[in-house]
């Protein structure tokens, strides 16, 4: 029987793609051939209005990039730029950003945990990992005033000093951690038909993983134990313990559990920086204009939830960057997308788009 | 595994089913915001002293404003100051930056309109501020008054950023930093040199050269390098 | 009560009679009168099962559900079909437009042509089919090829995606399906579905055929195209499957029919394997209604809680396990009736 190739466009318009993502499947029946990424649908050229906005008003912008994460795009270029000028930032703000940074950290992890569950069907999972992320979301309400994109942290420190009411809502929230992973574990990770859809699907090898710099979650699921927060320390990292949860197999399944616990991991860094969290200045005193020496470039990276996230900034002494560039993890962790789904069947893309969690305004720019 | 699984997330489902909803019935029962909560953003026109902070920290050029020069106060007299809503970000940089807290965020969050015209929001000068600016511009008193309080303002804006107040009548940064330090241990100085420098700014430069030459010669003496005030910079 | 649909269809019947009509024309009038009544139950049904599937999936996902019009929300479905009713009517212009036109259509007309023969009460139903339960299954397959009469006419990659993944699906699921339901035959010994329910006037089937019952459920969820094998479907990946070009009535339509279909073959279910209207106290109509809603409440339980199957692991879990294991039930099914012989018992 003579048979042909066609191709389905899976995006840009199609409810399962991430906000924007078109990926160009070449199927044999319901077999993959092979999948092309076309980027560039959300596309809104943050790089090219970085040049023509001063160094503070960019901050804004770069929460616009991971959405989901808002507070931690904010926090690397906010920590970019203070490496760039030296700004030396108070004890407090470090102990509440990275509260914050956890925090968005989970917010994000738990997207990912809700859309992997209406992805693959089970629409229970994507209202009760959404539940759950609403708590952040009044978290960031209460510090920020904003609840997406919460525009907290400022170079040199954050906007405002922490709420009464901050420290009781974060206690509850990571203390109710272990039970809300109890339960994404028993509606989804321990049923068979999940277990099914996701076990030896997209299998992602650690070679493989490093050739294309994949990083973040997605690594760790191939095996590989490089978390930037462990590699690299910035911040008061280096003052916290935790582990990096590591997946054996690199397949869906394991970054599915290895998202899951590391929302754990990150309820118990929350845990420890309210405990060790000092009295002080909330930010350092930074100058209406920043100008830094002329020629100067610097690159800083830190572990964003989608995985290394690093902002390489060039200045020529004016108040407004030479030209800036993101490393957006979502970006190089979707050039894999069709090496994990090529020989899988059709619905493997979708489950391999929610398990690589690509976020389409980081990636597309 | 066989089917415990999904046995086990019966139950859940079926647990939950009996769980109280977590749904906010908006409108009919309206969301507890936050106190820092971001929802329009709010101009007060008579407070507002036209300083322009705003509109330049502002990254999408949402706000603009226009004034002119008063010829008797010789003072920036705002005409009208627009917001063109449908660009905010919420960043809140222009109400951080506010000196007066004249531009604000309410607590107001239903924002749809129908026309894109309705978004922007334009204040224009009220009558009744001119009349009673001339009323108070009437009279010895009110005039020494307002020096007063202009003398205030001045004392205030070097407490708080010194460097850049100064920055107009010296020239020289080291000097800058020298005067800045000064003034923070000796309120006695700043008082001055903030009176002089909203009545004569030339007298207010000559004076602040000398106190910068003075502390330089007793620094010199006791050769205690005041580098703490590099934090300033 | 436990007659009173029964004597109205005698006075009915009597009074057309007495107009002088011949018993042909009487029955024949009696028929439509039947079909009418049958299809009337099915719409309201349909409103209060779409509002009540609403709800409960809310509930399960601690959400309220539609709550606005009227008491709990119950108008919300009619409002949804006003809207619907009233929404302009696309039909794609690569589309084969006869196919795409009769395909909604030939869905409804199938799935409404189930109720002909399900006992909806002592003496209470249209047709008393001496083949009924054959006639059901093979009715019920009908529906596959509109599925795939509205895929091929859509002229559309994702529509035809579903309605290949619905033709295989279908053609698989039949047969468990099938078989399930022939240990039931052998212990009843006939097809009319009133008789299945005669014979579980002791014990119902669900106790002497629990393996039956099973596979028939999973099997009856694959043939609804309900979560999680709701292949043809399929939102998230097809996005919407043979039903992506469909918009207004049309889509209402299939909606209907699909609601239609799972209220037959939860009757059916209620039937066969559930003691069917045999009950205490209330009239047999209520028992059957009764029943037949606490399988779909099932039904619904189980879509909302589980994530969709693959459609491989789909095929080979029809094949390898469903098929051989209600296979395995006849056999089991035989030699128990063999065993009862020998021993007596029956």
């Amino acid at each position: 029987m003579q048979t042909d190739i066609y191709r389905v466009n899976v995006g840009p318009i199609h409810p399962s793609t991430h906000g924007g993502l078109h990926a160009e499947a070449v199927m044999d029946g319901e077999i993959i051939q092979d999948v092309i990424v076309h980027l560039g649908y959300v596309h809104r050229s943050v790089e090219k209005i970085a040049e023509s906005r001063t160094y503070q008003q960019f901050v804004p912008y770069t929460a616009r990039l991971d959405y989901l994460a808002t507070n931690l795009p904010v926090l690397g270029y906010c920590q970019t730029v203070e490496k760039l000028l030296g700004i030396e930032v108070p004890e407090r703000a470090e102990y509440i950003r990275v509260i914050m940074a956890e925090l968005s950290r989970i917010a994000s992890h738990q997207i990912a945990i809700a859309a992997t569950g209406i992805d693959l069907g089970a629409t229970t999972g994507l209202m009760y990992g959404m539940r759950d992320r609403e708590r952040i979301m009044n978290i960031f309400e209460m510090t920020g005033g904003q609840r997406l994109l919460s525009s907290y942290i400022r170079i040199g420190g954050v906007a405002a000093d922490i709420p009464d009411d901050f420290i009781p809502a974060v206690r509850s929230f990571v203390n109710d951690v272990p039970q809300m992973i109890d339960e994404y574990n028993g509606l989804m990770t321990g049923n068979e038909i999940w277990a099914a859809r996701m076990q030896g699907v997209g299998i992602l090898n650690p070679e493989d993983a490093v050739k294309y710099g994949v990083t973040g979650p997605n690594l760790r699921a191939s095996g590989i134990a490089y978390d930037i927060r462990k590699a690299e320390p910035y911040g008061i990292y280096d003052r916290l313990d935790f582990d990096i949860p590591t997946g054996s197999r690199g397949d869906s399944l394991d970054r599915w559990t290895v998202r899951i616990e590391e929302v754990r991991q990150s309820g118990r860094i929350i845990g420890q920086a309210l405990d060790n969290l000092p009295e002080g200045e909330i930010i350092a005193r930074v100058p209406k204009t920043l100008k830094p020496d002329p020629g100067k470039d610097i690159y800083h990276r830190i572990e964003s939830a989608k995985g290394e996230l690093g902002y390489y900034i060039v200045s020529d002494g004016g108040n407004k960057p030479y030209r800036l560039h993101v490393r957006a993890p979502s970006f190089i962790n979707l050039m894999v997308l069709p090496l994990v789904c090529r020989g899988g069947v059709f619905q493997d893309i979708i489950t391999n788009i929610a398990t690589l969690d690509p976020i389409l305004g980081e990636s597309d720019r | 595994m066989n089917g415990q699984g999904l046995i086990k997330g019966l139950g859940i489902t079926f647990k939950h089913f009996f769980q109280k909803e977590i749904t906010e019935q908006y409108p009919d029962v309206m969301p507890q915001l936050a106190p820092r909560f971001r929802g329009c953003l709010q101009f007060e026109f008579e407070k507002c002293i036209a300083c322009g902070i705003c509109v330049n920290s502002c990254p999408n050029n949402v706000l603009s404003f226009e004034t002119e020069k008063d010829e008797n106060s010789k003072k920036k007299k705002l005409l009208s100051y627009t917001i063109d809503f449908q660009h905010c970000m919420f960043c809140n940089l222009c109400a951080e930056g506010c000196p007066k807290q004249c531009i604000y965020f309410d607590h107001n969050f239903e924002l749809s309109s129908f026309k894109r015209e309705d978004i922007k929001m334009v204040y224009l000068r009220p009558a009744e501020m001119d009349m009673r600016e001339e009323e108070s511009t009437n009279g010895q008193e009110q005039q020494e008054s307002k020096e007063q309080k202009q003398i205030d303002a001045m004392q205030k804006a070097l407490q708080k950023n010194p460097g850049k107040v100064l920055s107009k009548i010296l020239e020289q940064e080291e000097d800058i930093i020298i005067l800045s330090e000064l003034m923070q241990s000796d309120e006695k100085t700043a008082g001055k040199i903030a009176e002089l420098m909203v009545k004569d700014k030339e007298k207010a430069a000559k004076v602040a050269a000398g106190f910068v030459n003075k502390a330089k010669k007793n620094r010199a003496k006791t050769e205690t390098a005041g580098e703490g005030g590099d934090a300033n910079d | 009560m436990e007659a009173l649909f029964v004597n109205l269809a005698a006075v009915l019947s009597g009074w057309l009679t007495s107009l002088g009509l011949s018993p042909i024309w009487a029955d024949t009038v009696l028929l439509f009168v039947k079909w009418i009544i049958v299809i009337t139950i099915i719409t309201l049904n349909i409103i209060i099962l779409i509002w009540l599937e609403r709800k409960v999936s809310a509930f399960f996902q601690e959400r309220l559900g539609p709550n606005r019009l009227g008491p709990f929300g119950i108008f919300q479905t009619i409002a949804d079909a006003i809207k619907l009713l009233t929404k302009e009517d696309i039909v794609p212009s690569a589309a084969d437009k006869l196919i795409f036109k009769t395909a909604p259509m030939f869905f409804i007309v199938v799935a409404v042509m189930l109720y002909t023969v399900i006992p909806m009460g002592q003496g209470m139903e249209v047709i008393n089919l001496n083949i009924g339960l054959l006639f059901f299954i093979s009715i019920g397959s009908l529906s596959t090829i509109a599925l795939l009469m509205a895929g091929w006419g859509s002229n559309n990659k994702w529509s035809l995606m579903g309605a290949v993944r619905s033709v295989a699906q279908m053609v698989s699921y039949e047969i468990p399906l099938a078989f399930s339901l022939l240990g039931v035959v052998m212990i009843s010994g006939s097809l009319n579905l009133q008789d299945i329910v005669a014979a579980q006037g002791k014990l119902w089937f669900i106790i002497l055929q629990p393996i039956a019952f099973i596979t028939y459920f999973i099997a009856a969820t694959a043939e609804l195209n309900r979560g999680p094998f709701d292949m043809p479907e399929a939102e998230q990946e097809l996005t919407g499957g043979a039903y992506t070009e469909y918009t207004g009535m049309r889509w209402a339509l299939f909606f209907l029919a699909e609601y239609t279909n799972l209220v037959a073959v939860s009757a059916l279910m209620a039937t066969v394997f559930l003691g069917g209207w045999q009950g205490p106290w209330l009239p047999s109509w209520l028992w059957i209604i009764i029943k037949t809603y606490g399988v779909i409440l099932v039904f619904f339980w189980v879509k909302w809680t589980f994530p969709r199957i693959r459609m491989d692991h789909l095929m080979s879990f029809s094949w390898k396990v469903l098929v051989p294991v209600s296979l395995g039930n006849i056999l089991l099914t035989g030699a128990g009736i063999y065993f009862c012989r020998w021993m007596g018992w029956c």
